[in-house]
């Protein structure tokens, strides 16, 4: 597969990296990321990933563009107010990079759907809200054994860890359980900053464009956090758990990831 | 003593006009807010207690006492 001359000039200061290669960059092409949640972290995510030149880029997400949203969600503008994300999201994608197909489920992503549209998927990008929909995306993703990038904001502090099913712990081997519903959350919960949820999209995305292209060692049983108030980052290991129900019986993934 | 009628107030913008209302107050200072039943009673007091301040509810008044 060769890169036309507009490709290698769009993607020339990627090209020039020691660690990436015209190979690499034809990975990218062919393969199709899913963006579950177009909102502060699918933001990021979404414009590095068809920046960088994946092929096709999938957008999951069911909300309406709010107010509310604007301070952290660089997709979306004051003119996109109330219109659905994954539209708004896609008009932008698409104008910065014609070369990528991007599509469009405007569908909130539950057991019924989950299978269908992560299948397929060379990569799903977790950037949902929801402790259900984390561990949704999770299993649908170990069923299928596709890669997968979670991620997690919250106040001034991040989390990422990227998952190869069969082969490195997955979510819930990670955290076995959700938080007990009990927990209410209080109205502070709710706050975050934009630049701390783009610092957590871009390691996301950075990540997922490493495991694509075959470059670099990915966050594979380690946990990033990032406490954006002191910058400090620790590593957390984690490993693969007996009889984990979502990915015990996994068969070790094919990539050479 | 500040009051504020906060019923038909959303959260967290009902957090969020109390948390600036208290920030006008000095220490010790009182401010009272009327909240909805469900998720705002819940919710706001909580925070504002999170944040050091001392709460106290009757109904769905809630006192708040600057930390």
């Amino acid at each position: 597969m060769t890169l036309s001359d507009l490709e290698l000039e769009r993607y020339s200061r990627q090209l020039v990296l020691p660690e990436w290669s015209g190979a690499a960059q034809a990975r990218l092409r062919t393969a199709n990321a899913l963006v579950v949640g177009v909102g502060a972290l699918g933001s990021p995510v979404a414009t590095y990933l068809a920046a960088a030149g994946v092929g096709t880029v999938g957008l999951v997400d069911s909300g309406t563009v709010e107010l509310s949203n604007l301070h952290r969600q660089p997709l979306h503008f004051t003119p996109d107010l109330d219109k659905p994300k994954t539209a708004t999201a896609a008009l932008k994608l698409r104008v910065l990079n014609p070369e990528v197909q991007v599509e469009e489920y405007n569908a909130h992503l539950s057991e019924e759907n989950a299978d269908a549209v992560v299948a397929g998927a060379s990569i799903v990008v977790d950037c949902s809200d929801s402790f259900e929909t984390r561990y949704l995306v999770n299993d649908a993703c170990c069923a299928q054994g596709v890669p997968l990038v979670s991620g997690a904001v919250l106040g001034f502090g991040g989390q990422v860890m990227t998952i190869v099913p069969g082969r490195s712990a997955c979510y819930r081997c990670a955290f076995e359980t959700p938080p007990p519903r009990g927990s209410v959350p209080s109205c502070r919960d709710a706050g975050v900053l934009g630049a701390m949820a783009g610092v957590v999209g871009s390691v996301q995305a950075l990540e997922a464009l490493k495991l694509l292209a075959g470059v670099g060692r990915p966050l594979l049983d380690r946990i990033l956090h990032i406490d954006g108030l002191t910058m400090e980052q620790t590593l957390v290991a984690t490993e693969r758990r007996d009889g984990c129900p979502a990915c015990a019986r996994v068969p070790a993934a094919p990539q050479s990831v | 003593m500040t009051a504020l009628d906060l019923t038909g107030v959303p959260c967290p913008m009902n957090w969020v006009r109390a948390r600036l209302a208290l920030e006008e107050l000095a220490a010790g200072e009182r401010l009272d807010v009327l909240l909805d039943h469900g998720e705002p009673l819940r919710s706001v007091p909580e925070s504002a207690r999170e944040d050091g301040h001392e709460v106290t509810l009757d109904g769905n008044r809630v006192t708040i006492v600057k930390r």
